[in-house]
């Protein structure tokens, strides 16, 4: 007769056993040959471009990266008045900021640039900036 | 990590039995599964760095990263650079590149303040003109250029006044650049000092004032409708200033300046005005918004105060000028093991607003002091020196590489950082931690 405790002795032995021999072929798998399916992220190559011998000298469109704005009250503001003179990418690009920073930010554009933002539009934007652009609140 | 070994098992013609076997591991003891499946993850982080992504940010604490961490984007005229921002174009130059003093045009970083920048050029209406405060103004042709002035080349390095900006601590808000916004390239052009003197500067001049070819949406007179960058004429920098034309024995890219840049040796890039069109003497200091308070610096040792002290109004804060003293490691990485008792050569660059750099030191933290690097090809004062080191460590572990450099005029490179409110001025020592295993 074998007894409950030493049944449960082997099955832990036997399980022991398993998850090193999977672990052994997981490894076994990773050193050599391994390969795995990815995003190439490739780059069109361009073509020649044909030139004239005129004094014009161009260069193609300048390709824009958008990224996305976290969604939430506020972004359509940001969206319309911000990108006026920048992508949101003056935004995402940023480290979190504290929520003072960002008011302090907004307000620049206003009278140091010259943004022209109606007050309910810039307020909206600072408070969106504030809760979602902070070190307590950034998620993306 | 766990997602990705699973795809990477699905792969494979008997990947199917072992993922079921893990899956009844883990149905039948969860601490065991556990164990195993933390196991797993620890292989996974040996995997190609390639697999695994850089955050899309970093902060609020300083970047740890020897770049910024945008994705690589293409741009006209430019191979793949690190994108910080996609209108205005901003774009930083991979490390890799400054393994050589020379930074070809394809890689040089770029930095535009405004969106409405040249995609087209017509030189047969272009004009660089000479005007203001002057006997007579000119209206100068690229050929007149070419042709009615000798010819001057010079190599020198054009760092952005934000570079590294994000090792601040506390973090500044602007471009996020880590070390990438500089480059050095051979110019080729024209005497500065030869174009004022042929429109004859008046008396009563103060200060030189450059514009070029951008623009912004704003409103007219603000500083989001033009960017203007003005230079005391009793400054001496303006004898070594050129009027470039070509850049490493090419036309300027579009986004580096096409048909011509300022070039000012020793100084930040924000004076190296790009696609220059207007040159104006002034007869009072330009107060517009790029020079007062865009790009100035405390009036403090190494440019350095605290936010309390800025807000509090103690600082005199002055134009942003010459580039302090900077060293960089570029090989090793870090992103590879090294065997012990394998020789490796570590690589880098260095240089100094003012000056030439005069000795690099290397040290691994081991053996305690510094040594003496090996300096490359001196290409001028104002250029990249690159330097190697002969390295063998002798133990697996961790190594904290660092680099120092001293220039000519005995500035050394300290061991802390900078704090303003713009984010300039960082030329704190360089690190690079190396992982060495075992030989055997």
């Amino acid at each position: 007769m074998i007894g409950a405790g030493k049944k449960r002795r082997i099955f832990f032995a036997l399980l022991i056993g398993v998850c090193v021999l999977a672990v052994g072929a997981i490894y076994a798998d990773l050193q050599i040959g391994y390969y795995t399916s990815a995003n190439l992220g490739s780059v069109v190559q361009p073509a020649p471009p044909r030139l004239q011998t005129n004094g014009v000298y161009s260069v193609a469109a300048y390709p824009l990266y958008t990224p996305q704005l976290v969604p939430g009250v506020g972004r359509q503001d940001a969206a319309a008045y911000c990108n006026t003179c920048h992508t949101p990418s003056y935004i995402t690009m940023q480290p979190p900021l504290p929520a003072a920073t960002w008011k302090a930010e907004v307000d620049k554009m206003g009278k140091a640039f010259g943004a022209q933002i109606p007050t309910g539009a810039q307020a909206r934007i600072i408070k969106y900036l504030e809760t979602h652009y902070t070190p307590e609140t950034r998620k993306h | 990590m766990l997602a990705h070994n699973e795809s990477h098992m699905e792969n494979k013609s008997n990947a199917y039995t072992r993922r079921s076997l893990l899956k009844t591991i883990a149905v039948g003891s969860g601490t065991l599964a556990l164990s195993h499946f933390a196991g797993a993850t620890a292989l996974a982080q040996q995997l190609p760095a390639a697999a695994k992504r850089l955050p899309s940010f970093t902060g609020p604490g300083p970047n740890p990263y020897w770049n910024s961490v945008g994705p690589m984007a293409t741009y006209p005229q430019k191979a793949p650079l690190v994108l910080l921002t996609d209108r205005p174009v901003q774009l930083e130059t991979p490390r890799n590149y400054f393994l050589n003093a020379i930074t070809p045009n394809e890689a040089f970083f770029v930095r535009w303040h405004l969106e409405s920048i040249p995609n087209e050029v017509d030189l047969s209406s272009w004009r660089l003109r000479i005007e203001g405060n002057v006997n007579k103004p000119l209206a100068l042709t690229f050929s007149d250029l070419l042709h009615k002035f000798k010819p001057v080349t010079l190599a020198a390095v054009n760092q952005c006044s934000g570079n590294s900006r994000s090792r601040f601590g506390p973090r500044v808000a602007g471009g996020q650049w880590g070390n990438g916004a500089m480059g050095c390239a051979r110019w080729t052009g024209v005497h500065f000092r030869e174009l004022l003197d042929m429109a004859g500067v008046k008396s009563g001049s103060v200060q030189v004032q450059m514009q070029g070819l951008e623009r912004g949406k704003g409103p007219k007179g603000m500083p989001s409708y033009e960017f203007k960058k003005s230079l005391d004429l009793s400054n001496p920098v303006l004898d070594e200033s050129i009027v470039a034309y070509s850049m490493n024995g090419e036309p300027l890219p579009m986004l580096n300046g096409f048909p011509i840049r300022l070039i000012v040796p020793g100084y930040f890039a924000t004076y190296w005005v790009k696609c220059l069109t207007e040159v104006r003497l002034l007869d009072k200091p330009d107060e517009n918004f790029w020079m007062n308070p865009a790009y100035r610096v405390p009036d403090t040792p190494r440019g350095t105060t605290t936010s309390a002290d800025v807000a509090a109004g103690k600082v005199r804060m002055i134009p942003i000028n010459r580039m302090p003293v900077r060293s960089f490691i570029i090989s090793p990485d870090g992103a590879t093991k090294i065997p012990a008792g394998l020789p490796v050569t570590v690589r880098g660059t260095s240089f100094s607003g003012y000056g030439r750099v005069a000795k690099v030191e290397f040290s691994d933290a081991t053996r305690g002091g510094w040594r003496e690097a090996k300096l490359g090809e001196d290409l001028g004062p104002y250029a990249f020196r690159t330097w190697e080191y002969p390295w063998t460590p002798d133990r697996p572990g961790k190594y904290s590489l660092a680099v120092r450099a001293t220039d000519e005029k005995g500035n050394v490179q300290p061991d802390e950082g900078v704090w303003n409110p713009g984010g300039y001025l960082w030329n704190k020592i360089e690190r690079q931690e190396v992982t060495v295993g075992e030989p055997a």
